[in-house]
């Protein structure tokens, strides 16, 4: 029984979300059917009681460490779930299954392996894997294109994006690889205040980024691409300290950006519609989009309209790419603000869980999964709110997509056991 | 009845709202409790003072906290850093087991000394005794 109980205030807090849940889905399906029934219960209950079932499973288990990072990785696809009922109701029972198999990769992660740090072992088997997964949709067979961009496998009627995952496999080689090398890649000799990169050294991490860079060009996926020079950078500047590696990346984005812009006729399109959306030739065509999408953060105003009494079925494919103005026009700046604490919250929690963590690869590893999420989140809402050029990443949690959810969700699962390893090597709860 | 559903309506819209701000403020606040308390279990178990160091880190007669497992080397990521070339990225283990302090040597190229005594592998240590990690010298305390 003290078993159960060690985790309180995770409990406590799934009351929370609970209570989140159900007033988002009566909320919401109050106002299409105008009428309270029981039916729209059903799938706030369900949820939760599988996310109360995950908890008891993390109680069960002694897991020590965190106990905020379930509470709120559930509050966000709780909220995700109400708003794929709000914005795309017939995709609800595809979404609630990529939830069921989300809860599954969870204790996947928690179980296996036995000891997270045999995961710096297998370095370059994640490499290996990480290619593979980037390369699977260019192969036949089992490589699908939806949406002019070809970066899905599928299996009959499940469609996967691997580049969600190799996110995680990504963050798992560099914090690995970083661990072992770090001392000759941060010992730099320098030429007057800047350091000489020790190449040699790099040449792996290296490879694997500018791997993984022609394969999302060449899939045109944009987001992906950002978001792998960002991962890589910032796991470059955390395993040594070296400020001028931000630098570097920061002048390889602007020229990257240059020669892609001048490259890429999409690329033209998504810098075009982000700079003039308002113009004549965007309005109506390229730029409907994230025009209907200001539009819809105009509308929510300081409190919003009231949860599913906006109009953001006028964004198109509002429950993928736009949820955040969708979110914000119904909740308003103040919903909008509530969910991007969340997200800082989360960031914030994962950070303390690095700096706490006891071998440099659990430091390197909890730093760079947290750091996925700030910078996904950074970069979809900047998109959204036209602070930065539109691109194709999931708000974590909360858009509705299988793969993104599953590969989360293993991301608070390896986030939950860098926490437990470190309070056990601590000796705390 | 259609203007009370329409007052239910907004009152369970509000209260949405409400919900995750309280929620919000909820896992904040359970965060720095156990934060908190983390602070007060992980109470230092003893001290190492700190009794010649060439450079500057560690500064001589500072205090490092103990805790239940601390690694000891040059290495950044140990508990304790002593940035001293004579010392190895992972040098020394210090832990305590059943209330003794035992030192554990990692393979150190210059070794690990127990007042001024090459410990082959793992050595007890007692409070009051000075260890000499690369040239740098610490002793434990209570």
């Amino acid at each position: 029984m003290t078993l159960l109980l060690r985790r309180g205030s995770e409990l406590r807090l799934l009351v929370w979300v609970a209570a989140i849940a159900l007033t988002g889905f009566v909320a919401v399906a109050a106002a299409e059917t105008t009428a309270f029934d029981r039916s729209q219960v059903l799938v706030p209950v369900l949820f939760v009681s599988m996310v109360v079932l995950l908890h008891a499973f993390l109680a069960a288990r002694g897991l020590r460490g965190d106990q905020i990072l379930l509470p709120m990785a559930a509050c966000l696809t709780a909220i995700g779930l109400v708003l794929v009922q709000r914005l795309a109701s017939s995709l609800l029972a595809n979404q609630l299954s990529w939830t069921v198999i989300a809860a599954g990769a969870f204790i996947a992660t928690i179980l296996i392996p036995r000891d997270l740090t045999a995961l710096a072992r297998f370095k370059w088997s994640w490499a290996l894997l990480g290619v593979a997964l980037l390369v699977s949709p260019l192969l036949p067979v089992i490589g699908r294109e939806i949406n002019g961009a070809r970066i899905w496998i599928g299996l009959g009627r499940v469609t996967f994006e691997p580049w969600e995952a190799v996110k995680i496999v990504m963050v798992v080689f560099f914090a690995a690889y970083l661990e072992e090398y770090r001392e000759v890649i941060a010992n730099t000799r320098r030429f007057g205040p800047l350091p000489i990169p020790p190449l040699p050294y790099l040449v792996p991490i290296l490879a694997m980024w500018g791997f993984a860079m022609i394969v999302v060009i060449f899939e045109k996926d944009l987001g992906a691409a950002v978001l792998f020079l960002g991962i890589f950078l910032a796991m470059l500047y955390m395993a040594t300290g070296e400020s001028f590696y931000t630098l570097i990346g920061l002048a390889l984005l602007l020229v990257g950006g240059f020669v892609v812009y001048h490259a890429f006729g999409h690329v033209q399109v998504r810098v075009d519609t982000w700079l003039r959306p308002f113009s004549e030739d965007m309005r109506f065509g390229a730029g409907y989009q994230i025009v209907q999408g200001l539009f819809a953060l105009a509308n929510g105003g300081l409190f919003g309209a009231g949860l599913g009494n906006g109009m953001p079925d006028r964004i198109p494919i509002v429950w993928s790419d736009f949820v955040f103005n969708a979110f914000a026009e119904e909740t308003g700046f103040a919903g909008a603000l509530a969910l991007l604490a969340l997200y800082l919250l989360f960031v914030y929690r994962g950070m303390l869980i690095a700096l706490r963590a006891p071998t440099p690869f659990l430091q390197l590893l909890a730093a760079g999964l947290s750091f996925i999420v700030a910078l996904q989140t950074l970069v979809i809402v900047g998109g959204n709110a036209r602070l930065i050029p539109l691109t194709g990443v999931t708000l974590p949690f909360v858009a509705y997509g299988g793969s993104s959810l599953v590969t989360n969700w293993m991301l608070v699962g390896l986030l939950m056991r860098v926490s437990d390893l470190t309070a056990r090597a601590r000796g705390t709860e | 009845m259609e203007i009370t559903f329409g007052v239910l309506l907004w009152s369970v819209r509000i209260a949405f709202l409400l919900l995750v701000y309280v929620f919000l403020f909820r896992s904040f606040a359970s965060l720095q409790r156990s934060l908190a308390s983390e602070r007060t279990q992980a109470r230092a178990l003893g001290t190492l003072v700190v009794e010649r160091s060439p450079a500057k880190t560690p500064r001589v007669g500072e205090r490092l906290s103990l805790r239940a497992t601390n690694a000891i080397g040059r290495d950044a990521g140990n508990d304790i850093a002593i940035p001293d070339e004579a010392a190895s990225a992972r040098h020394a283990v210090l832990e305590q087991r059943d209330e003794e302090w035992w030192i554990e040597d990692l393979g150190s190229t210059n070794g690990t000394l127990v007042n001024g005594v090459k410990i082959e592998k793992r050595e007890r240590v007692r409070f009051g005794d000075e260890i000499a990690i690369g040239r740098v010298a610490l002793r434990l305390e209570r």
